[in-house]
């Protein structure tokens, strides 16, 4: 019996890779493989690395905000050198790496939001992000959509996100455009008296840190939209 | 390098070209601002680009400043409201004295 098969190859779409590779994930990819193969670090190494430094989330921003709005001398000490505030919920900028990974700087300053200025960040240049406080930024905001319309058209951009602020607040767009990195420190929503730090914590969102939101007594990330 | 600007001077970027690398926005060239903000010395990304990423590499450090612009100063037709603002660092050789007739909108 002839091994042939005869089935029709032509049957289906051809199978499409959801998204082609870019250049600079070539360049990473070569780089990576010349580093394990000078014994700069392992394959395992790596993977180990990534799966660390994609699990980060930001539970650390939220829990920076949250102490600063029950304690008056932390938030003094976050807004003077967030870096160094930093070590008091456990993270240090320069873990592992003594040079700023899993950011690729280690300046950081929180900003405060007040009732006449609402802050959000961005990063017009590619996508700086405090990774160390808040993880890996969300897809939408290493968009070139973001990027460049935030810059221009900030009030409109916040409305997409449901966000409309009044001609009495300032929106201050900051670019982090060199070494430093930032966090908006939202103000503490009313309906949240009394209630312990672990409880505000839980509704300093990712978006209320990247200002393009505000912190909800009535919301969490983790509860689902469809609840209550 | 000596730091030249204090904070509440005002200041041009300058309207320069680049031959390879900056991280100074062309959306904010030639644009005023206020300094709000010191920033340590830093290394120039001019030079980091090229691996001249500490002065003992080669890399020229030099005091950078936080730089606050109206919006309806660097936008023409911005939509937003006046008291609107955007932050931005930017590297000392980049600055210079506010040229006033700027604030007229002279191109």
């Amino acid at each position: 019996m002839s091994q042939t098969h005869e089935h029709d190859h032509e049957a289906h779409a051809p199978i499409q890779s959801a998204s082609q590779i870019s250049e600079f994930e070539v360049l990473e990819m070569a780089v990576r493989e010349l580093a394990i193969e000078k014994g700069l670090f392992s394959a395992e190494d790596h993977r180990r690395f990534s799966e660390w430094a994609e699990s980060i989330g930001p539970s650390g921003g939220s829990k920076l905000v949250a102490r600063a709005w029950v304690d008056p001398a932390f938030k003094e000490r976050l807004l003077a050198d967030g870096t160094e505030a930093c070590k008091e919920v456990g993270i240090d900028w320069l873990d592992p790496t003594g040079t700023g990974t899993p950011s690729d700087y280690t300046y950081f300053y929180v900003l405060e939001n007040t009732p006449q200025v609402h802050n959000v960040i961005v990063c017009t240049l590619c996508s700086c992000y405090p990774r160390p406080v808040l993880g890996m930024s969300p897809d939408w905001y290493r968009t070139p959509h973001y990027r460049r319309r935030l810059v221009r058209w900030p009030r409109e951009v916040l409305a997409e996100f449901g966000l409309h602020l009044g001609p009495d607040v300032e929106v201050r767009v900051h670019d982090s455009n060199q070494k430093s990195r930032f966090m908006v420190m939202p103000m503490r929503p009313e309906g949240t008296e009394g209630w312990t730090e672990e409880q505000l914590a839980a509704i300093v969102t990712r978006d209320t840190m990247i200002g393009v939101a505000l912190p909800k007594a009535d919301w969490t990330a983790t509860s689902s939209p469809s609840a209550g | 390098m000596n730091r030249r600007f204090q904070i509440g001077d005002r200041v041009t970027v300058k309207n320069a070209t680049t031959m390879f690398h900056t991280r100074t926005q062309a959306f904010t060239r030639g644009k005023s601002g206020v300094i709000v903000e010191h920033r340590p010395d830093w290394v120039i990304p001019e030079d980091e680009a090229w691996g001249r990423d500490t002065p003992e590499r080669g890399g020229r450090d030099e005091p950078f400043y936080v730089v606050r612009f109206k919006q309806k100063d660097l936008w023409p037709n911005y939509t937003g409201f006046d008291v609107d603002t955007l932050e931005t660092e930017v590297a000392q050789r980049w600055l210079e004295p506010a040229k006033e007739d700027q604030q007229e909108g002279t191109p």
